[in-house]
């Protein structure tokens, strides 16, 4: 068929189909206010149109047309494709169904990262701990005498009693947990990319450094100040780092050990995973935050119902990982998979 | 390395043409996108500690965090996969097979920046992208997506109205092509151009000069289907 003749024939078609990416594509909100005046192409009809759009595209490349017809329907080809085939919206029920079951699928899945993560983190942190009970001078050489007497003076009993705290407010204090531990955690998850060694030097680091300071408070006799402020957030804040620093490892893995995938296909399906367990992870360092703002800082509360509230979340926390999406419904969802 | 043009077939059969944007205006992009940052947060800075002191403060580290980690994500998933900067300089973030990108994937591949800006300046980020075809950064890769040239609508002409005119050659295929994309083109060239062009194929014209140009518009109007 002649050029010409192709376009006489299929131009209003073309137009319709412009005339609905221009007018219905835009805003889903502004689509839906309108659908009772709109008398062009109906919604349900696209992808039956798109498809023959396509299949008139291959027929005027096929038969050599000129770039006025290619060009045009290569171009609504493409703005039609990119309509068709994005991704599903978020929905905030899912994103709560993903907190409550999902997330907790996920790390389940990988629990033998996460345990390797987890022993990464505690064995320093135990050692150095115990290390510094032993031989109190060893915190000297981890820290410098700055950071000694600074450690010292925020967890001082005899202080002012602003546990661990200078005197900027609490919300101040919120958005800098914030920034730092979702960044840490973050970062945690990303250098796995680096063959999982990046995760292993934080976790490591981390486990190093969190021992030391405890060790040395303990050492010194401000253990108590220190322990109470601790108590409440740390179930949320310590195992998110594992967690993180399991994705991380998953992911370090998919890179050395693709196993019977192509080494991409291994890194895109880990990396699938643990950004949305970073996702997860985020949840539980905002949350890990508030508490550690609003809740560890009161000075005031004695020690017994400190810890009590510590080990509750420590329970809440472990149950919510252990528990958490076991029902039946979701077993043959992805994320299990 | 070379071939910077991609095509991806969609399950419609038909092949998606992206053009894979190099490190370069990539890296552009990222200045602008600093830059603009940067003045985001100035500009915040001085109006939150004029409203709110200490308080602001506090509201002004929420806006770094904010800043940091998911700028280019809310960008590139509410804006068609543009930041400001991509969009400054017509690039655009899709997903491998050209749909527009989603939530995770762009969460993942901006989460990967750690790694990517390794050990200073994007080195890592730079050496991926150059051997991998897509230009691709790992970051990229684990996300699936890739950050294309944004198409350009380019305004293209009809062919010249002329009476058709039949070839007295038989013309193959991409002949008939080039004589066709010639209608659509030279009414924008200068009169001695365009004769100039259709003097090359006397063999069909069997003239020269003005003459020339107006039986090979003759010719690809009736190639067109113009009778």
């Amino acid at each position: 068929m002649r050029q010409e003749r192709f376009v006489e024939r299929h131009q209003a078609e073309w137009r319709d189909f412009e005339l609905w990416l221009e007018k219905r594509s835009v805003s889903a909100r502004d689509a839906r206010r309108h659908r009772r005046e709109w008398t062009g192409i109906a919604d349900d009809e696209l992808p039956a149109r798109h498809r023959r759009l396509c299949q008139q595209l291959a027929l005027a490349r096929r038969r050599g047309y000129s770039a006025v017809v290619t060009d045009r329907l290569q171009q609504l080809m493409q703005r039609g494709h990119s309509v068709l085939y994005q991704t599903k919206p978020v929905h905030w029920r899912r994103a709560v169904e993903f907190l409550l079951a999902g997330f907790p699928r996920l790390v389940r899945a990988e629990a033998r990262c996460m345990l390797a993560a987890a022993l990464l983190f505690v064995v320093p942190l135990v050692t150095i701990f115990v290390a510094i009970q032993i031989k109190p001078d060893l915190a000297a050489g981890l820290f410098d005498a700055q950071s000694l007497a600074n450690f010292e003076q925020m967890y001082d009993p005899a202080g002012k009693g602003d546990l661990g705290r200078t005197n900027e407010d609490d919300l101040q204090m919120f958005a800098h947990y914030i920034g730092n531990n979702v960044g840490i955690g973050f970062q945690t998850f990303a250098s796995g990319l680096l063959a999982g060694l990046g995760t292993v030097f934080v976790l490591i680091f981390n486990g190093i450094m969190i021992g030391g300071v405890a060790g040395h408070l303990q050492a010194v006799g401000h253990g108590d100040p220190f322990w109470r402020f601790v108590a409440g957030h740390s179930a949320p804040e310590l195992t998110a780092i594992v967690i993180s620093g399991g994705a991380g490892l998953r992911l370090g893995l998919s890179l050395i050990a693709p196993g019977q995938r192509r080494r991409i296909d291994s890194l895109i399906h880990g990396g699938r995973r643990g950004a949305k367990i970073c996702i997860g992870v985020f949840a539980m360092l905002v949350f890990a935050a508030f508490v550690e703002a609003f809740w560890s800082s009161i000075s005031s509360i004695p020690a017994p119902i400190k810890y009590a509230v510590g080990a509750v979340l420590w329970l809440l926390v472990f149950a919510w990982l252990l528990r958490g999406g076991r029902n039946a419904i979701h077993r043959d969802d992805e994320d299990a998979a | 390395m070379l071939d910077t043009y991609r095509h991806v077939v969609t399950p419609e059969g038909v092949a998606l043409h992206l053009r894979a944007a190099g490190p370069l205006p990539r890296a552009l992009a990222y200045v602008l996108d600093l830059v603009a940052r940067i003045a985001i947060y100035l500009a915040l800075y001085q109006l939150l500690t004029a409203l709110f002191g200490g308080a602001g403060y506090a509201i002004l580290m929420l806006v770094t965090f904010v800043l940091s980690w998911f700028y280019m994500v809310l960008f590139e998933v509410l804006m068609q996969g543009r930041t400001p900067g991509k969009w400054a300089l017509g690039l655009r973030v899709v997903a491998a097979d050209g749909a527009p990108v989603g939530w995770m994937a762009s969460f993942t591949r901006n989460l990967l920046r750690v790694v990517d800006a390794l050990p200073v300046g994007y080195a890592v980020g730079l050496v991926t992208s150059l051997i991998d075809p897509w230009g691709r950064r790992l970051g990229d890769m684990v996300a699936g997506t890739l950050v294309v040239h944004a198409a350009r609508q380019q305004t293209l002409y009809e062919a010249q109205v002329a009476p058709a005119l039949a070839p007295t050659i038989v013309l193959l295929q991409h002949e008939q092509a080039a004589v066709v994309a010639f209608a659509e083109r030279a009414p924008r060239l200068t009169a001695a151009r365009q004769a100039e062009l259709a003097e090359l194929v006397e063999p069909l014209t069997l003239s020269r000069g003005q003459a020339a140009v107006v039986r090979l518009y003759g010719i690809a109007n009736w190639l067109l289907g113009r009778r």
